[in-house]
């Protein structure tokens, strides 16, 4: 069960949180949300495709780990084996939460840092401080913090990303089909992807808006990264 | 080039206006210089029937095509899905059946029809050969919310709010689709030499020329009916109800469940339709004036609505009654102008079959649109011929649904049992039913209303048993046992995984569906 409290430095100034990677902190999920600021990085090691969140339907875009439920390939006994860990990964235990205050009788919100008290990366002895002896954030929690206001302004951009993608018909739904060097075969599937003949079927007009918006670099960003899956495929063959 | 069709004039609103401005529209890009023209003509002053609520699952593909959004629908008309129909009371006064939109299983194949019958007393028919039955009553949803729209889990149609419907249609119409909307009165109706309609003259707008006009005003009939005299074809003779008392009645609660399916329930001049949208339920009695008096009638209705909405509500909400005659038009299409709608003909809705013959008769029009004055002729004999085709199978199964049963708890359903009142062919089908279920070759056309398996739905759930026939025929138990098992496992894995359909309605106003 998950317990979000507002972080604070009087009732959290003990805190410490682990920052390993591992099994035993839930570490080995299958995909990570992602966000189109974030594609750069994220094409270097992951493979990107889209997924639909089953409560909603919304879609929204995923750096794979692994070709099943739970199975994380850059899970090891060392840690995370890759040099840039996605954001939506680094940012656990921590989420904003958002605050109603009024100020001279106008009702505002802000964004703040709330933290999962039942997260086992929480504790008081082991990992990183949250707070200084005098109450001020650390580097880490002001790190953390940058983290959390990067991801809610990737899941803004996201949304009005996967949106335009919609409206050019821009996405597929695809089956994923791997031979492992065994002779075995998997098959992965409820993920979607580019469209790449309705991509390179679009008129300048439309490559222009998307350009405008920012947009276009993180599509080919996208078409990059799957030759990742072929890396993700030998990390597979390797635990064979 | 002249002679050429290039302005279609509609006149009449409504869900048959609009449907079919909205179906030539798109296909003859109206919106387009080049293409099409295409008028709708609505009076100001007549208001559309207002009920006619159950579509068929064509209507799906037939709004996509038009562009409209499933969501959009599903917000702005109150819609909820429909899987088929529930048929309650109808055998013996104390039964139930379903029938659903999805055919048997494996039905391509095998009919499962001949290997249900040794198990027609454990199990019923619905139940034993598809999924539907069981979703239906578990009161699930037919999707799910990542569901594309406009795709299924379940095969479906929709519960509709018929005047949101006709407002989604026109707002589309008119912004997208290019369809012209005059709001005028005709009052006149001018013709060549041949007879074929020139124009038609408003009160308002003077004279809208046209090259072919829909007749889509209703049971006005205003061009077919009033203007060319084509005579009405009655078929009370068959199908007894000429009376429909209609009411609209709120939940319980705002939390209660949506019902999946239309739910017929008999009565003893006739049945009350059941249709639940989102924010209230449609219900109305439809009977026959010779079976009942009006008091009886009246009372019925109020009894059945008693349970929800309370004794005192139920004795004092105001009861709207309409008059309908069952038949249709000797022909649909005279000259240059063909009926749509009501104004081309009515028949109880037990099947949910007018909004369906709306979309049928829209789509011929357009795919078979002329391209020339000599055309019409040639298309409007073929158009006939298919559509008194049509409505002749309609009357057939519906007239099956009073056959079948074995009710005699009063005259109305004794009377309709009566030979005289059985069309020739549907008495053969019966008889060939005796021995033999229903399948594929029963279908003398290709694009039939009902498949064999409605047949097949309607007879076994209301307790008909096909007899088997003296010799022996070569048989596929196997196929067929597995075809049972795979069914109730499918049956315990979408119970497990569909919602509620109220739950899956909130979320798709909330989050929408998405296009892929």
């Amino acid at each position: 069960m998950a317990k979000h409290v507002l972080l604070n430095n009087v009732d959290h100034r003990n805190l410490h949180i682990i920052t390993d990677r591992a099994e035993k902190y839930g570490d080995n999920v299958m995909f990570t949300t992602t966000f189109p600021q974030e594609f750069r990085r994220i094409q270097a090691y992951y493979p990107i495709f889209f997924y639909k969140d089953a409560q909603t339907g919304k879609i929204y875009s995923a750096a794979l780990f692994g070709f099943k439920d739970k199975e994380n390939l850059f899970l090891t006994e060392k840690g995370w084996d890759a040099s840039y860990v996605p954001l939506t990964i680094e940012r656990q235990p921590f989420l904003i939460g958002v605050q109603r205050y009024q100020n001279e009788g106008v009702a505002k919100q802000q964004r703040v840092i709330h933290v999962d008290l039942d997260n086992p990366r929480v504790n008081e002895t082991e990992g990183e401080l949250l707070f200084l002896a005098y109450g001020g954030n650390t580097p880490y929690l002001e790190y953390m913090a940058s983290v959390l206001e990067a991801i809610h302004h990737g899941y803004e951009s996201n949304e009005k990303f996967i949106a335009r993608l919609l409206e050019f018909d821009l996405l597929e739904s695809f089956v994923l089909d791997i031979q492992l060097k065994d002779g075995s075969t998997h098959q992965m599937q409820g993920f979607y992807t580019i469209n790449e003949e309705k991509l390179n079927a679009l008129t300048g007009d439309v490559l222009a808006e998307l350009n405008s918006e920012y947009y276009l670099q993180p599509i080919y960003m996208i078409l990059a990264s799957h030759s990742n899956i072929a890396k993700l495929v030998e990390r597979k063959n390797s635990r064979l | 080039m002249s002679g050429s069709v290039r302005r279609v004039v509609i006149v009449g609103g409504g869900s048959a206006g609009w449907l079919t401005a909205g179906v030539i529209a798109s296909d003859h890009m109206a919106h387009h210089e080049s293409g099409l023209e295409v008028v709708l003509i609505e009076s100001p002053d007549v208001k559309p029937i207002g009920v006619g609520e159950g579509t068929w699952p064509s209507m799906r593909s037939t709004l996509q095509k038009m562009g409209i959004s499933e969501t959009e629908l599903i917000r702005e008309c109150d819609a909820s899905f429909k899987q088929g129909s529930k048929f309650s009371q109808w055998a013996t006064g104390d039964d139930e059946y379903y029938h659903p939109f999805t055919p048997p299983a494996g039905y391509n194949e095998i009919n499962l029809a001949d290997y249900w019958q040794v198990f027609r007393e454990q199990v019923t028919f619905a139940d034993a050969v598809c999924v539907q039955s069981h979703i239906c009553t578990q009161g699930l949803a037919p999707k799910q919310i990542s569901t594309p729209e406009y795709a299924f889990v379940a095969n479906y149609g929709y519960h509709l709010d018929a005047a949101k419907f006709s407002a989604l249609l026109q707002k589309h119409c008119t912004q997208k689709l290019g369809v012209k909307h005059v709001l005028a009165n005709v009052h006149n109706v001018r013709v060549d030499a041949e007879g074929y309609i020139v124009a038609v003259d408003t009160e308002t707008h003077g004279d809208i020329v046209g090259d072919l006009f829909i007749d889509c005003t209703g049971f006005t009939s205003l061009l077919i009916g009033q203007f060319y005299k084509v005579p009405f074809i009655s078929k009370n003779n068959i199908l007894f109800n000429d009376t429909a008392l209609a009411v609209q009645i709120p939940y319980h609660k705002d939390s209660d469940a949506i019902a999946s399916h239309t739910l017929s329930t008999a009565r003893s001049a006739g049945w009350i339709w059941d249709i639940g949208l989102p924010s209230r339920r449609g219900v109305g009695y439809v009977f026959s004036s010779a079976h009942t008096t009006a008091d009886k009638a009246e009372a019925e209705l109020r009894k059945y609505i008693e349970p929800v909405i309370g004794s005192q509500e139920s004795e004092s909400i105001a009861l709207r009654k309409i008059a309908i005659q069952s038949g249709y038009r000797k022909e649909f299409w005279y000259k240059n102008c063909v009926a749509v709608g009501l104004s081309a003909g009515f028949l109880e809705p037990l099947e949910a079959s007018a909004l369906v013959m709306i979309e049928y008769s829209a789509k011929m029009i357009s795919e078979q649109m002329p391209v020339n004055r000599e055309q019409i002729s040639v298309v409007a004999k073929r158009f006939n011929e298919k559509f008194i085709y049509r409505w002749e199978r309609i009357i057939e199964f519906l007239k099956l649904h009073y056959v079948l049963s074995r009710r005699t708890d009063s005259t109305f359903w004794i009377d309709n049992r009566d030979l005289s009142t059985i069309p020739e062919g549907l008495q053969e089908l019966v008889s060939l039913w005796r021995y033999r279920s229903p399948w594929h070759y029963d279908a003398t056309h290709v694009e039939e209303m009902f498949p064999s398996a409605s047949f097949q739905y309607v007879l076994y759930g209301m307790g008909f048993e096909t007899l088997p026939r003296a010799t022996q025929r070569r048989s596929d138990s196997a196929l067929a046992e597995r075809l049972f098992k795979e069914n109730i496992q499918r049956v315990m894995q979408l119970s497990a995984n569909l919602p509620a359909n109220r739950e899956l309605l909130e979320k798709i106003k909330l989050f929408g569906l998405q296009r892929i």
